[in-house]
């Protein structure tokens, strides 16, 4: 296992492990019911009944940042999930085929990449109107022209190769050469550029739902829990620190995860 | 100047493909501006005059083109929701958010090229590897929670500033720009955590090739060598880097914003977002658009003076 000596892979893949238990122990379990509200311990410290303390309702925080990450997770899943799809399917034709269609492509391209992300994502919103599943939407939109880009240049490299030219002397149709003998090809590249998609999408997802779109109350999502916490700042700090690190945490594993790819 | 008139030019494509695509997305749309206007009790014989005033009736090309020229004029339409030119409630707004972004760009420089430069010349030191751990773990700080750890730090336990306590450039200036130092750090945070790993790459792998090693044979020292010929070239990509970040910087500035209860631009797109008041939308985009075009533009241009070999592909 050629990853086993990569620092950043090791480290990237232990953060992720552990943040997957934390997510899967959260979607089956969790300690208190993450909605519900307990007058008598409204703001409450860190204890051993309250692991994060309690929030402003009183609802356990530990147990709303189980619930949370999982939010910010199933959405990162969604919105790369797409980005990557339609990513491939737009980069590979351009790529392949490349002309006046490929040129057109890119000049939007370029701008689309250009432009930040989350607010491709907030124009997307505007049009569609706020919700869970339609930020997914908006941002998978907007992580398409990255993914894109990666693809076609990758294509471009590969059409001319050998293999393509002896697949295709074998009679091998555009598409089977295009998705069965050279799309594997981009997979290592690929991986690592959706390890970074993930990074950006668990950032874009929780900016998105601390603006008030996305997630609505009272589910539990990240970045809303940051934007309620700043009113209790200095009374609780625990409120805001604890989704805080745990998001970081996310960020980090899967950045490390991508450094680690691109070495290995 | 070849290169200037072609890069010129796909500047002028670009922005009009650009411009088309916003005008489309929002043309698209269901949903009447007449009826956003007036209300859905409005009669359908107002609604047909305002329809014929906003002239929504001519062909799509038509206005298209009638909105350029608007635009060209600094007249962006009306707002759906305050019936007021769009102009007026964006005008004040944008020099507060640019101000932000421009403070964390030239934190950005400030802070990541003399540390670049620092872990390349110690690389394997501890200096250096203090440096590469905290790098890795700032880039995965989003903006507006290092804006909460700055106002939980700096502001309600040093009191080095109030909270929320906003001050407009009308007013004080001093008191506006000691204000937003704040927000700048939490938007710079991230960026320049990059950019210094980006250059203490850059610097590593050009200190491997030839030009250096015949630079240390003519005897320049260490440091002559470093910065008359290794940065020079090792800047290119941070170049780059930096053009890039600019339109994410206006992006993190629109929601550190909020974290720092500052009426720029950010709050503004917000609120017409959820009112779905679309022509202060498309108005907002449009300049960040221009902005981010403008701005890979003027990158293009600071290659070529940087490095005077490059040239259309």
């Amino acid at each position: 296992m050629k990853y086993k000596k990569n620092r950043n892979f090791v480290t990237g893949a232990a953060l992720t492990g552990v943040m997957l238990l934390f997510v899967l122990i959260g979607a089956v379990w969790t300690p208190y019911d993450p909605e519900a509200m307990d007058r008598t311990a409204k703001l409450a410290g860190v204890s051993f009944s309250h692991l994060m303390g309690c929030d402003n309702f009183g609802r356990d925080i530990f147990s709303r940042v189980l619930k949370g990450s999982g939010t910010t997770l199933l959405t990162a899943v969604g919105t790369v999930g797409i980005g990557t799809l339609c990513g491939v399917i737009v980069g590979a034709f351009t790529g392949y085929f490349g002309g006046a269609v490929d040129e057109i492509f890119m000049r939007i391209n370029d701008v689309l990449f250009a432009f930040p992300s989350i607010l491709l994502g907030l124009v997307v919103i505007s049009l569609l109107g706020s919700g869970n599943f339609n930020v997914v939407i908006a941002l998978g939109i907007a992580f398409i022209p990255s993914f894109a880009r990666i693809v076609r240049s990758e294509f471009i490299r590969c059409k001319n190769m050998d293999y393509v030219r002896s697949a295709r002397l074998a009679g091998a149709g555009h598409l089977r050469i295009m998705f069965v003998h050279i799309l594997p090809n981009t997979v290592t590249v690929l991986l690592s550029s959706v390890m970074i998609g993930f990074n950006n999408a668990v950032l874009a997802e929780a900016g998105m739902s601390y603006l008030g779109i996305g997630t609505q109350p009272p589910h539990a999502s990240l970045g809303r829990m940051l934007s309620d916490a700043q009113t209790y700042l200095l009374s609780s700090p625990g409120y805001a620190l604890f989704p805080g690190i745990v998001l970081i945490w996310m960020v980090l594993g899967f950045s490390l995860l991508a450094e680690g790819l691109k070495e290995g | 100047m070849k290169y200037f008139t072609k890069k010129l030019a796909g500047l002028l494509v670009t922005l009009l493909v650009v411009s088309f695509l916003v005008f489309i997305a929002f043309a698209v749309i269901p949903g009447d501006p007449a009826t956003a206007m007036l209300g859905t009790e409005a009669t359908e014989a107002r609604l047909e005059a305002l329809r014929e005033e906003l002239g929504l009736n001519a062909p799509l090309m038509v206005r298209y083109l009638r909105w350029i020229r608007d635009i060209l004029q600094g007249d962006f339409g009306r707002s759906y929701r305050y019936n007021m030119p769009v102009m007026s409630m964006i005008g004040d707004k944008l020099p507060v958010t640019l101000t932000l972004t421009a403070i964390s760009f030239a934190l950005i420089v400030l802070i990541s090229i003399p540390l670049g430069v620092a872990c390349a010349r110690y690389a394997g030191g501890v200096l250096d590897h203090v440096i590469v751990v905290a790098d890795q773990i700032i880039m995965a700080v989003p903006p507006f929670f290092s804006g909460i750890l700055i106002t939980l730090v700096f502001g309600l336990l040093l009191h080095l500033f109030v909270p929320g306590g906003y001050v407009s450039w009308q007013q004080d200036w001093l008191s506006f720009l000691g204000y937003m130092i704040f927000p700048s750090i939490a938007v710079a945070l991230p960026k320049s955590a990059m950019a210094v790993k980006l250059l203490r790459t850059a610097i590593l792998s050009e200190t491997k090739l030839d030009y250096v090693r015949t630079a240390y044979s003519r005897g320049n020292g260490t440091k002559a060598v470093l910065y008359r010929h290794v940065l020079r070239n090792a800047l290119i990509p941070v170049i780059t880097f930096l053009g890039m970040a600019l339109a994410d910087m206006v992006a993190g500035s629109i929601i550190v914003e909020q974290v720092f209860n500052i009426p720029g631009l950010g709050r503004i797109l917000l609120t017409s977002i959820s009112n779905r008041d679309y022509p202060v939308v498309q108005a907002i985009i449009v300049c960040i658009a221009f902005l981010v075009i403008v701005v890979n533009f003027l990158v293009d241009l600071l290659y070529k003076a940087v490095d005077p070999r490059i040239t259309l592909e």
